[in-house]
């Protein structure tokens, strides 16, 4: 199965680098997911909810307050200004359920989309 | 004995130095670990954004024939050059500063040797103080920010430098500063940040589709790169504050050593003198008696 390289990275360091199968982005103008091999895309994050499943169908779950992402045939980078893991290949971070939420809280975003990404870390198994 | 009293004295005075140097260099050390894990957190996503502007210029000078993006074009002979400079805002931390300022300096020769004028902005009270000596003209200067970096004030400050550059002041942007490579070296490092010229980055991967947007074309590349520059002159100041902790601690470190090895030597002359003055006493006593009988 092909794979994507994914990086999420902060001004306080590198919360995700490895290769996934499937990412899913919370661009502006709306969710979209990026396969291997996608076109080039520059594009503006949103406050929310990035995800993606690594080949051996691990799931990644990472709550960012905006930035950006590069999307190339065989890389997604973002850079963010605030992200915090809550899933990783180990299982889910409990302990950071609280730290994701404020984080989204204090995103400078509209009450939707902050209210949308809240509901979803709620129902992150 | 006036000369005893004398080194006593000096090797007083010498030990109080001593003392002081020690305590700066554990200062240092202390803060040197903390300045260090900032600017390693922050190197990755310097590091990143830097990339990712890379691909961005190289898949604009691929896709497009005639480049009319301001911040992407190549200019063969700049008129006008700025130079961002970075300092410390304290000395005693050996020949920190003064590398960048004969940086600076080289460049400053440089330029002026292909017909460009060059401006100054500098930030720090070392690079301030130097050039107001030298009477050059400094075209902005900031002072407390090299020691504690502020991200607002430092995008505050290279914004009114792209403006410049925007509104057609300036034709190239650089920035100087001397950066941390490991607890006993630093280097000088020159980032060219504007224009960014798209043919320097043919070499980076470039992907084969063409790049596209989302959501609007000029604002989001607008936006990504105001970011791109406020964080190189972030990264910057942390970067040297970082190396400007590891210089301090350094020289801190080699003045205890020569402070201890002249108490050392001072000793040996202090207890020579004491000897002498024993022995002059003696024969004194010796011959009195010996003219007595």
């Amino acid at each position: 199965m092909s794979t994507i390289k994914l990086e999420i990275v902060t001004p306080h360091g590198v919360i995700y680098d490895g290769n996934v199968s499937v990412v899913t982005l919370c661009g502006k103008d709306g969710e979209f997911g990026v396969l291997p091999g996608h076109a080039s895309l520059v594009s503006l994050l949103d406050a929310g909810i990035i995800t993606a499943t690594t080949a051996d169908k691990k799931e990644i779950v990472v709550a960012i307050n905006g930035g950006y992402a590069k999307v190339s045939e065989e890389k997604v980078s973002t850079i963010v200004d605030g992200a915090v893991a809550i899933k990783d290949e180990t299982g889910k971070l409990s302990s950071n359920l609280e730290k994701a939420k404020e984080l989204l809280k204090s995103a400078q975003t509209s009450d939707t989309a902050i209210a949308t990404a809240v509901s979803k870390v709620d129902t992150i198994k | 004995m006036a000369g005893l009293k004398d080194i006593q004295r000096k090797i007083k005075s010498v030990k109080g130095t001593q003392k002081t140097t020690r305590a700066m260099k554990l200062v240092s050390s202390a803060k040197l670990r903390r300045a260090e894990q900032v600017a390693k957190a922050s190197k990755a996503y310097s590091i990143k954004i830097t990339e990712m502007i890379e691909e961005i210029a190289a898949n604009i000078a691929k896709s497009q024939d005639e480049i009319d993006h301001p911040y992407f074009k190549s200019v063969a002979q700049p008129k006008v050059v700025d130079i961002v400079m970075v300092t410390s805002d304290k000395g005693l931390c050996g020949g920190f500063n003064s590398q960048t300022i004969k940086q600076v300096n080289t460049l400053i020769a440089k330029f002026e040797g292909e017909g460009a004028k060059v401006r100054l902005r500098a930030i720090g009270k070392k690079a301030i103080a130097y050039y107001k000596f030298q009477q050059r003209d400094m075209l902005d200067q900031i002072d407390g920010l090299s020691s504690a970096p502020d991200y607002q004030e430092a995008a505050e400050f290279i914004n009114k430098v792209v403006e410049s550059y925007l509104n057609n002041e300036t034709d190239r942007v650089v920035i100087v500063h001397n950066g941390y490579v490991n607890m006993i070296t630093q280097e000088i490092k020159i980032d060219n940040i504007l224009p960014l010229d798209p043919n320097e980055f043919t070499g980076t991967s470039v992907s084969t589709s063409e790049l596209e947007m989302e959501p609007d074309d000029d604002s989001l590349l607008e936006e990504l790169l105001k970011r791109f520059f406020e964080y190189t002159i972030y990264y910057a100041l942390l970067d040297s504050l970082a190396a400007e902790h590891s210089a301090r601690m350094q020289a801190m470190d080699a003045a205890t050593t020569n402070a201890k090895e002249m108490v050392k030597n001072l000793t040996v002359k202090y207890n020579k003198a004491r000897q002498e003055a024993i022995t002059t006493e003696l024969i004194e006593i010796i011959s009195g008696v010996e003219s007595m009988k």
